[in-house]
């Protein structure tokens, strides 16, 4: 019998396909490996194998996808996509390498990056999608554009899985230009490698071919544009390594399939016994309310969400007595902004299935001109409707001022808290005393004046004591739960604790109800 | 056979010396009972004895005799340090109608002061370091100590090492004594050079029987503090033993002492000439080694807490002084809780892992899980081995330093690894100054992060034991290394026995790993390490040393460094500026204040620097984002957010 040549055994066969792996995994060519390099990015699969955890599989999707395609110029169609263990849980991964033709979008590397989609969504997994991608590749636009399953259904699918509560989450590592930029801005939760990613509809050739305005790519979608003032990304990554740490810390934050066996209830790093020194009693003095949550939480340790981005409201999570929990504190004033970022966390809290703390101090939203032009009562409603329609329990605790608006956007007693505690220095009102007597005093002093009478400075103060007073008087933490508008005073020291219970008994299932059309009666 | 020698003793102490005499008293069916402060309220010495009571102060001498009244004893064990040497502790044990386990106060007030000690040693012909008055016109040969006699603490003293600085030296060590002191007078001293610390351990019943249990050299102490002691003397010769120990014996039967006591000698070891330096009239520290090298014809081994208990209950000494016998050689290291390689600073904190040696004595009151606290002293324990010679027990104490793993904070273990294994220590060319100048490199930390390394990995595959189990498969490729991150980032390849540490590559061969220890295979050589492994740091003790690998926190947000501009966070009236233009400011230093939205809010600056500029006055209404300070700095990196404290 004659000898198999080594293409007729199987030994060969293998052979033979390891090779074609081992070069497809080299990605682009030398040179432009070396440009990435010094970039200071990292390849694709350095960042695939930073992002899995120490020594997790990678079952790879599609490996060989264009092999003998676009004359070979484009190796696994410039793409990685394959499923891997992050932080325990098991996710999809879908990275641009952007040393294959800059990470342009072939027929074939859509049809890779959709069937990755596919496997998370017909298994519930979440994608991490790690963007490096100059777009779709212009030549072939008429093959990746308009059709159905073309570029558009990436974003289509990225918006039907979110709202199938699987986790979209992206990590902007290079360019993000055009339709490239909705992978970022679809997704749940993002981050972007500062001096390195870029976000924008249209690079700076287009904004000045189209308005003439010449303009950096970092002024016009870089991180820190991003991070600070669009908001479009919420974490701003120091380098490549930086962003995939956070992309972990984003992911350990969804729910598991398993209990967590490393999850050990601990003590606050700083001393909870304390938290109560850190607020100042005179409303008026600022303070981080950072110290508050660290006090309160396991290890201290608080994943901030949009850290950078409207900072007068302190949102992320963490833990409680062992119990994960979403925590939207007041740092300030509400702003557009900082109702804007609550309510998105908020809508992640909702998908993530998490407990939520609201910490309120909170004296209003802001006023003046600039604000309501800008229409910061629209933004102050989707802060409202987020908390109003949250189907994750929720808590409230009080550790300062609860004033007007705030009190809606902060979880006040109408909007269903499971439990509302306060804290002994707490004050209740629609508006502070001082704020109430003077409006009703200017509203007098107006109608006096229009019938051509004197308001004595003297007869204004004899008006406004007494309103003072009743807000005062009605503003207290005793007025308030003799009330019932909170179900106790607590110290503050206490606070940890009562909440370590309060989320055990809302996380306790409920059993499963068949639903019934009476009550028990006796018979 | 006997009647118990006492029902309860009351041990005045804490920490291993507790535990040890409860050992003993438990041993001979007598009643123990601890006393403890507030700190020590669960510690292990006070759950070995039968009763504890609480006391203020282990210092406080009513305390501790109402506490042995109100709990039943009879006697009182000192231990060492805290009352063990205190006069006026044993007259009140004595005069409360109890047995203290020790000498009587008056033979402890007599050895407790160094002059009249001193007095004693030479009225009972014992050698001490000659010293006359300045102008006496004895001789006492260079180098010689020139130092004021009502002196202390260095002061008026002077190493003189030839005729000719002679006249200077008392020159000036007049002066210093005069204003010092206010007495000029001059002693001259012989100074011993090079010395070893040797002394003696007697035992001396109430009927008048002294005898002696040989020497032990505690040569090696860094600045006084013992560190490791051994027994027999390493250069002490049958001549020199039969000096020592008379000069010993004569000295304890002189004074008339009872129960177990210690004279200390100096010995000079260019000479050979050994001086009286003082006596302990108390249980050493060190007395284990003495323990572990006596040999009685019986075979029975001598416990001396057994012996000091039959004492002061007035029985006869059981042991003739021909009975004895050196046997072998044993060596004591001192575990010490301070950070040796970081300026030996004291440590405290949670040991959270703590494996004692097995093929060794341990006399220690540290357990897994412990707080260390500062409040007492920082040995932690000791670890006693015996050999047929002194080479012998040399390599068994390095084993067992090697084999002793105590984690959660850092101890002394590798340094004292590091003395023993000293050509020095070994060669014996050591004298008592030779620890405050000997140089012990720190151990390195490039194998311990290699095990370290290889647990976290080996922890990693075994935390999913399903197909997606932590092995890097990787489809038709190499299997990728599992990345550790520690202080720097290791690549370890389980399968491979591959670990690559910045290049540089790593054959390990796993021999057995469990309860925390790992035995592997290291480049070709035979290591074992105890690791302990959690998420946010990585310790691993290797031949002793503590390291601690921490992983930099990169999840961390994003810092955000101000860059010296404070703008206003939101509108609002500026109530006071504090600062000119040209001034210098510190980090955190308030540049002023605004209001707004019923907020006060201090502007602080970010760094140490100059105010380049300010946007604003008292009362103005200022826009939000509106500059109303400039800072430049020197580094501008180097402080935090310039607006903490914003609302």
């Amino acid at each position: 019998m004659p000898e198999a040549t080594p293409s007729q055994t199987m030994t060969g066969l293998v052979a033979d396909l390891r090779e074609r792996l081992a070069t497809v995994r080299r990605g682009g060519t030398d040179s432009s490996r070396e440009r990435h390099l010094a970039r200071g990015k990292l390849l694709p699969r350095d960042r695939v194998d930073r992002l899995l955890d120490p020594g997790s599989p990678f079952l790879e999707i599609a490996p060989l996808a264009a092999t003998g395609m676009y004359d070979g110029a484009v190796p696994g169609s410039g793409i990685i996509t394959g499923i891997g263990r992050i932080e325990g849980r098991l996710c999809v991964v879908v990275a641009n390498d952007a040393t294959v033709k800059g990470g342009t979008y072939y027929p074939m590397t859509v049809k890779k990056h959709l069937r990755a989609q596919t496997i998370a969504l017909q298994n519930h997994l979440p994608c991490v999608y790690l963007v490096d991608s100059g777009g779709a590749f212009l030549p072939m636009q008429a093959e990746v554009f308009p059709d159905r399953e073309h570029f558009g259904r990436i974003f289509f699918n990225q918006a039907q899985m979110s709202a199938r509560r699987i986790p979209q989450i992206a990590a902007v590592m290079g360019s993000c230009t055009a339709g490239g930029a909705y992978v970022p801005a679809m997704s749940d939760e993002s981050v972007i490698v500062r001096d390195q990613g870029t976000i924008f509809l249209g690079g700076p050739p287009l904004v000045k071919a189209a308005t003439g305005e010449v303009v950096t790519a970092e002024d016009l979608g870089g991180g820190e544009v991003h991070a600070r003032l669009s908001g479009v990304v919420d974490h701003l990554a120091e380098d490549d390594a930086h962003a995939l740490d956070i992309v972990r810390s984003i992911v350990d934050t969804l729910p598991r399939a398993e209990a967590d066996p490393d999850r050990i209830p601990v003590e606050p790093a700083l001393d909870p016994a304390g938290v109560g020194e850190v607020v100042p009693i005179d409303g008026r003095t600022p303070y981080d309310v950072r110290e508050v949550i660290r006090r309160l939480v396991d290890g201290s340790q608080l994943h901030e969400f949009k850290a950078l981005y409207g900072d007068t409201l302190v949102c992320g999570f963490a833990h409680i007595h062992g119990h994960q929990v979403a925590i939207v504190a007041n740092n300030g004033i509400l702003f557009s902004e900082s109702a804007l970022k609550g309510t998105h966390f908020i809508e992640l809290a909702n998908q993530r299935g998490v407990p939520l703390l609201f910490l309120q101090n909170i004296a209003g939203f802001m006023v003046g001109r600039e604000y309501e032009n800008q229409g910061i009562a629209k933004h102050g409603a989707k802060l409202v409707t987020a908390v109003a329609t949250s189907v994750v329990p929720k808590l409230t605790v009080v550790i300062g001022g609860s004033f007007g608006a705030g009190n809606y956007g902060m979880c006040g007693r109408a909007y269903d808290p499971r439990f509302l505690w306060i804290w002994p220095n707490a004050r209740t009102s629609v508006m502070g005393g001082e704020q109430a007597a003077s409006v009703l005093a200017t509203v007098r002093r107006d109608g006096i004046e229009g019938r051509g009478e004197e308001w004595s400075a003297a007869d204004e103060d004899a008006f406004k004591a007494p309103i003072r007073e009743q807000f005062d008087e009605q503003g207290v933490a005793y007025y308030s739960t003799a009330r019932l508008w909170d179900d106790g005073i607590i110290e503050p020291a206490d606070t940890r604790r009562v909440l370590g219970m309060a989320l055990q008994v809302v996380n306790t299932p409920a059993p499963t109800q068949t639903p019934q059309s009476f009550g028990v009666f006796r018979m | 056979m006997t009647s118990v020698l006492f029902r309860t003793v009351l041990i005045a102490n804490r920490g291993e010396i507790a535990l040890r005499v409860i050992g003993t008293c438990r041993r001979l069916g007598i009643g123990t009972v601890a006393i403890f402060s507030d700190v020590d309220a669960a510690a292990p010495h006070v759950l070995a004895a039968d009763d504890a009571v609480r006391v203020e102060d282990y210092l406080d001498i009513d305390a501790v005799v109402a506490a042995a009244i109100s709990a039943g004893a009879e006697a009182v064990h000192p231990g060492y340090g805290f009352l063990s040497e205190r006069a006026a502790f044993a007259a009140a044990v004595a005069e409360a109608g109890l047995t203290l386990i020790g000498p009587s106060a008056q033979v402890m007030e007599q050895m407790g002061r160094k002059d009249a000690a001193r007095e004693i040693a030479v009225a009972a012909g014992v050698p001490v370091v000659p010293h006359y008055e300045f102008g006496a016109g004895e001789d006492v040969g260079f180098p010689m100590l020139v130092k004021a006699a009502a002196g202390g603490g260095g002061k008026g003293m002077r190493v003189v090492r030839r005729a000719e600085d002679l006249d200077e030296a008392i020159a000036a060590a007049r002066r210093e004594a005069a204003s010092a002191f206010g007495d000029d007078t001059m002693l001259l001293e012989k100074y011993v050079e090079h010395g070893r610390h040797i002394e003696v351990q007697v035992l001396a019943d109430d009927h008048g029987h002294v005898i002696h249990l040989f020497e032990r050299d505690c040569s090696t102490q860094r600045r006084h503090q013992k560190v490791i002691e051994e027994a027999p003397g390493p250069t002490v010769d049958a001549d020199l033993r039969r000096r020592l120990t008379s000069s010993a014996v004569d000295l304890a039967r002189h004074v008339g002492y009872t129960n177990a006591g210690t004279i200390e000698f100096l010995l000079d070891t260019e000479t050979g000439e050994h001086y009286f330096l003082e006596m302990n009239t108390r249980l050493q520290v060190e007395h284990p080694v003495t323990e572990a090298i006596c040999a009685t014809p019986t075979g029975a081994t001598i416990d001396l807490v057994e012996q000091q208990l039959r004492i002061a209950a007035g029985e006869p000494l059981g042991l003739e002084q021909d009975d004895l016998q050196i046997q072998g050689h044993a060596i004591e290291a001192r575990i010490y809780a301070e950070d040796a390689f970081g300026g030996f600073l004291p440590q405290a904190g949670t040991a959270d892992l703590v494996r004692w040696p097995a093929d060794a004595r341990v006399d220690s009151a540290l357990e897994s899980g412990q707080v260390v606290s500062t409040s007492y002293d920082p040995m932690l324990g000791k670890i006693i081995v015996h050999g047929p010679d002194r080479e012998s027990a040399r390599r068994a104490l390095i084993a067992a330093l090697d084999d002793t793993a105590i984690l959660g904070i850092t101890t002394n273990t590798g340094f004292l690894r590091g003395l023993l294994a000293a050509d020095e220590f070994r060669d014996l060319r050591i004298d008592t100054g030779w620890l405050d100048s000997a140089d012990i490199a720190a151990p390195d930390r490039g194998l311990p992060r290699v095990l370290g390394a290889w647990v976290v990995a080996l922890l990693a595959a075994d935390g999913h034991r399903d197909a997606f189990g932590a092995d890097g498969f990787r489809l038709g490729g190499p299997a990728v290394p599992t990345r550790v991150r520690l202080d720097e980032e290791v690549l370890v390849d389980l399968s491979a026995g591959e670990v690559s540490v910045d290049g540089a590559v790593h054959r390990v061969r796993q021999l057995s790993a469990d309860q925390h220890v790992l035995v592997a295979e290291v480049d070709g050589r035979r290591v074992t390490a105890t690791v302990h492994a959690r998420p946010s740091v990585v310790e691993v003790s290797y031949q002793g040393q503590r390291h601690v690998f921490t992983p930099p926190d990169r999840a961390a947000g994003a810092q955000v460094v101000g860059d010296g501009s404070l703008t206003a966070p939101m509108p609002g009236t500026v109530l006071e500026v504090r600062v000119e233009v040209g001034a210098q400011v510190t980090a955190g230093d308030v540049l002023g204040t605004m209001e707004a939205m019923k907020m006060e809010l201090s502007l602080t600056a970010p760094f140490d620097g100059t105010v380049e500029q300010v946007g604003a006055a008292a009362g103005d209404q200022v826009a939000m984002g509106h500059v109303l300070f400039e800072v430049a700095g020197e580094s501008p990196g180097s402080a935090g957010e310039s607006l903490s404290h914003r609302s």
